[in-house]
């Protein structure tokens, strides 16, 4: 029995309406609603454990959800087993099938669907190319590097075309240099194929370099939905703010508001105007954000400025980190870009004045 | 202590005397195998006499022995098929028992698969005696040589299905989950991914199989009714009457099928276990 | 459509399906003939072989007693009592031997490099499996009257008439060391092999003697092996048939002869049931004790 079910978004390519999943008493994804749109590289990112690869199995069909339903398109896939899903996945193991060639792997999905012998050789040939892996079908996949087997993992998902390609953490398997390339080359598959990727990551660095939008989630929970620029430069909440980069947190008390700034009063008295969002509370004592490279140091004293102790300075090659602490014992840090005139880095127990720019801090949501 | 590690790297791990224990103990199990297969080439008649030439007489006679030529046959063909059909069993039940999430009383059928394992052979064949002949007093059947093919099967599942069982669950299940994903139906995915890559264990635990029938003596004399004598049975007879050189080359013989099973079940398992 | 229905709950039937035909082989041909033989224990002989059904605990009362003809009175008979404490003692020193010969081959075998180890196995797995019958007659052709030992000892002048070795306790017991010796070393080497031998550094960095390290770091973390060996050899020799049947020469017999005696000519079905109930207790005896002190072990 196939429920279809009308929609207000059919525009999406996925939409996830209230999911919840329990295993026993864990709830591993708690009430999850998101729709990722077609032709779009969406990530899901948090720590592990975060519900990130349930959602996926989800998606996939190797899970049921507790509650709640996943529509492809306007169609309920939600209890479809994996096989009757137009949705391929790519493994964090890439679960290559050891005992064939790389052909065989590519082909594998095809050859199931019922798909003609030469419609299949047409088909894992233009995959091979489009991986860069011309000339090796017939080698066996366990003869592979990590590097050309997470390749025959992708070409085999996409092999099938499918509506859309699910990414479990492919590139944790891999060294750096390889996982930057591999970032590329994933971008340029997902643009020459126009499939959507859903991929998966607890690496914010991943998420923020390859994707179009990305859902942070925590506990289960989806905490923030959008672009890497959004979830960077507004973070909604502390916890978002504090896993996607480096960042300072400071106490005060929101005094005015207009539109989407206020102004906020420091504990040590100084006022600066802070970015609100929609859900950001509208009065009371507040947290907000600041990244490090935003925040300016001036001469102790200095107007609308704050006292602070540098405590540790550490040159890192393209900059330089000054860890200070506030009269309060508040720590921040503050990312300056080294330049070649060598502009002098404040000494280790030097007072200096901190500043923080017009809007370029924001008052977090409770 | 001191003496021991002046020289070179220090090696940890040796324990004096422990060498020439290993030597003696890979001596104690092989020189009599070693001395009745040698003495099966002996040329004299007496079988504790001295050595008196190499001959290959002893085999030709053991093989042109009707009694022994039957029961081989009847060995080989019992073992074959007790081999195949507690392989098929065993495969099944060990798909049963280690793929996807657990099912209630899943410890209590492994428990009852390897039940056989730990009941001694003559509890298994007085209780196999016991069972039949309530059987044909309850009902007039007459069961043959299918008791000994029921008794055979019965004991060896265990020893088929634990070595299947270790190779399904040393398989990545993401495997199988791989082909559902690549639009494989349940009897594909079992087709084209379970059983290509499980064959190693299933031909480990079919060899053992093979071996553990063809090998037994105890609960076969138990049970086996008149005519039905296996390989072990008549040698057991023959050395009831009297040890003759015969004897040494059946037994050698016999020691060579079980060794050619052995080392084929070691090598299958062996190789390839990704 | 067959499709809609939960994955899960589908797949948990499928592999219940799946266990069903070898647990009916199982349960039918080996659990119900045990049951069987348990309850004969409680009936009474029929003259041919075979029990009367009705309720006797005579075979029980036997195995200490015996009655006498006339006036049925209950004398102490310590026959049977005797072949169980033999049986005891066999199993004991067999066990004790094998693992005084077994570990060290183990410790061995664990401490050569992968290929050799591989090969080592292969060579303790060969006897392992072979026939246990031939392996027999093998021990006996070495040892009896006209066997080898004395036919080169005599020849060698050491003894002017044969040693009387085979049908000795000292034979069967000899017979059993070498039938269940690999039950001993393979599942002590299984565990040595896990063990991690920068652990004997650390021990000698700590100013331990080989022996100490062996004593206290390595026999430790191979308890759940030596264990496991130890029952494997127990319960195979406390069942022992054609050992000492061959070894023996039935004058020194043990459980698993009377056994087979008590189902072939002395036709008392019911006494031998009896006895292969209370092997069948010690065997679980053994289990239940591995099971507790491996657990334990590995917990500790």
């Amino acid at each position: 029995m196939t429920e279809f079910q009308s929609s207000a978004t059919s525009g999406s390519a996925v939409d996830m309406l209230g999911i919840v999943k329990d295993f026993d008493t864990f709830r591993a994804v708690d009430d999850v609603t998101l729709k990722i749109q077609p032709n779009e590289f969406f990530t899901l990112l948090g720590p592990s454990g975060c519900g990130k690869t349930t959602l996926l199995r989800l998606m996939a069909g190797f899970e049921t959800p507790t509650t709640g339903s996943i529509l492809l398109g306007t169609k309920d896939i939600s209890r479809l087993p994996p096989n009757h899903r137009p949705i391929n996945t790519v493994f964090q193991s890439y679960a290559l099938f050891p005992h064939m060639t790389v052909a065989e792997n590519i082909g594998f999905g095809l050859k199931m669907l019922g798909r003609s012998r030469s419609e299949i050789k047409v088909t894992v040939d233009e995959m091979l190319r489009l991986v860069r892996l011309e000339g090796r079908g017939d080698s066996l996949v366990t003869r592979l590097s990590g590097g050309q087997q997470q390749r025959v993992a992708l070409a085999r998902g996409l092999a099938p075309r499918p509506q859309i390609l699910l990414l479990d953490e492919p590139l944790s398997a891999l060294d750096l240099k390889l996982r930057q390339s591999m970032q590329i080359e994933l971008k340029r598959l997902q643009a020459e194929t126009g499939i959507t990727f859903v991929f998966v990551t607890h690496d914010q660095e991943e998420a923020l370099t390859m994707s179009d939008r990305i859902a942070v989630m925590n506990a289960g929970k989806v905490l923030q939905v959008g672009s890497s620029r959004d979830i960077y430069e507004h973070p909604a909440d502390r916890f978002v703010a504090g896993f996607i980069g480096e960042t300072n947190f400071l106490q005060g008390d929101l005094e005015a508001v207009d539109g989407m700034s206020g102004t906020v009063r420091l504990k040590n008295g100084v006022r600066v105007s802070a970015g609100l969002s929609e859900e950001a509370p509208r009065h009371g004592a507040i947290t907000i954000v600041i990244r490090p490279e935003h925040i300016e140091i001036t001469d102790v004293g200095a107007a609308g400025s704050i006292a602070a102790t540098v405590a540790t300075v550490v040159y890192f090659g393209t900059d330089t980190h000054i860890h200070t602490h506030l009269a309060d014992g508040t720590p921040v840090i503050i990312r300056q870009q080294n330049r070649r005139d060598g502009s002098r880095a404040p000494q280790t127990n030097a007072l200096i004045g901190l500043v923080l720019p017009l809007g370029a801090s924001q008052v977090l949501r409770d | 202590m001191a003496k021991a590690f002046t020289h070179g790297t220090a090696d940890v791990k040796k324990q004096p005397g422990f060498a020439v224990i290993a030597a003696i103990c890979i001596a104690v199990l092989y020189l009599p195998l070693m001395i009745i297969a040698t003495y099966s080439f002996n040329a004299a008649s007496n079988i504790g006499a001295a050595w008196k030439g190499f001959t290959i007489d002893w085999y030709a006679s053991a093989l042109q022995n009707r009694e022994f030529y039957d029961a081989a046959i009847l060995s080989i063909g019992l073992a074959f098929a007790a081999m195949v059909i507690s392989t098929v069993l065993a495969t099944a039940a060990a798909l049963g028992t280690t793929r996807g999430k657990r099912w209630r009383g899943q410890t209590a059928a492994f428990v009852t698969l390897t039940t056989p394992l730990v009941i001694p052979e003559i509890v298994t064949g007085i209780s196999l005696l016991a069972f039949f002949a309530a059987v044909a007093a309850l009902i007039d059947i007459n069961f043959g040589l299918g008791k000994l093919l029921i008794a055979h099967v019965t004991f060896c599942i265990p020893f088929a299905y634990l070595p299947i069982k270790a190779r399904l669950e040393g398989m990545d299940e993401t495997l199988e989950n791989a082909a559902a994903d690549l639009y494989a139906t349940r009897w594909q995915t079992f087709r084209y991914v379970t059983l290509p890559l499980v064959v190693p264990g299933i031909s480990s635990g079919a060899a053992l199989a093979f071996i553990v029938s063809f090998d037994d003596f105890t609960i076969t004399q138990l049970i086996a009714g008149p005519g039905e004598t296996t390989l072990p049975l008549y040698i057991y007879t023959r050395i009831r009457r009297a040890l003759t050189p015969e004897i040494n080359a059946m037994c050698t013989l016999l020691l060579m099928i079980s060794f050619i099973f052995i080392i084929l079940s070691f090598a299958i398992s062996k190789r390839r276990s990704q | 459509m067959a499709t809609d229905v939960d994955i899960a709950e589908a797949q948990l039937s499928h592999k219940r399906w799946l266990t069903a035909p070898a647990l009916l082989c199982i349960t039918l041909f080996g659990m119900v003939p045990l049951i069987t033989v348990m309850s004969y224990s409680l009936m009474q002989p029929s003259e041919y072989g075979g029990v009367v059904p009705k309720f006797s605990p005579d075979a029980y009362i036997s195995l200490l007693f015996q009655r006498d003809v006339f006036d049925d009175a209950l004398t102490f008979s310590p026959d049977y009592l005797i072949i169980f404490a033999r049986t005891v003692a066999f199993g004991a020193a067999t066990t004790l031997l094998c693992l005084l010969i077994g570990f060290p081959t183990a410790y061995f075998m664990a401490t050569r490099s992968p290929d050799t180890r591989n090969r080592w196995v292969l060579l303790i797995t060969i006897p392992f499996w072979s026939n246990l019958l031939v392996r027999t007659i093998a021990i006996m052709f070495i040892i009896r009257d006209e066997g080898l030992i004395n036919m080169i000892m005599l020849s060698l002048d050491l003894i002017n008439a044969p040693v009387g070795i085979i049908f000795t306790d000292f034979a069967i017991v000899l017979g059993l060391i070498y039938s269940f010796l690999p039950f001993m070393i393979l599942p002590i080497y299984a565990a040595l092999e896990k063990v991690d031998f920068r652990l004997a550094e650390a021990g000698f960095d700590l100013y331990a003697s080989r022996f100490q390290v062996l004593w206290r770091i390595i026999i430790p973390l191979a308890m759940p092996g030596i264990i496991t060996g130890c029952v494997l050899v127990f319960i195979p020799t406390f069942g022992a048939y054609v050992t000492p049947l061959l070894l023996g020469g039935g004058r020194h017999m043990m459980i698993g002869d009377l056994i087979a005696l008590q189902f072939g000519s002395s036709r008392n079905w019911p006494l031998g049931s009896a006895f292969a109930t209370v092997l069948m207790g010690f065997v679980l005896l053994a289990l239940y004790i591995q099971a507790r002190k491996a657990m334990g072990v590995s917990h500790g």
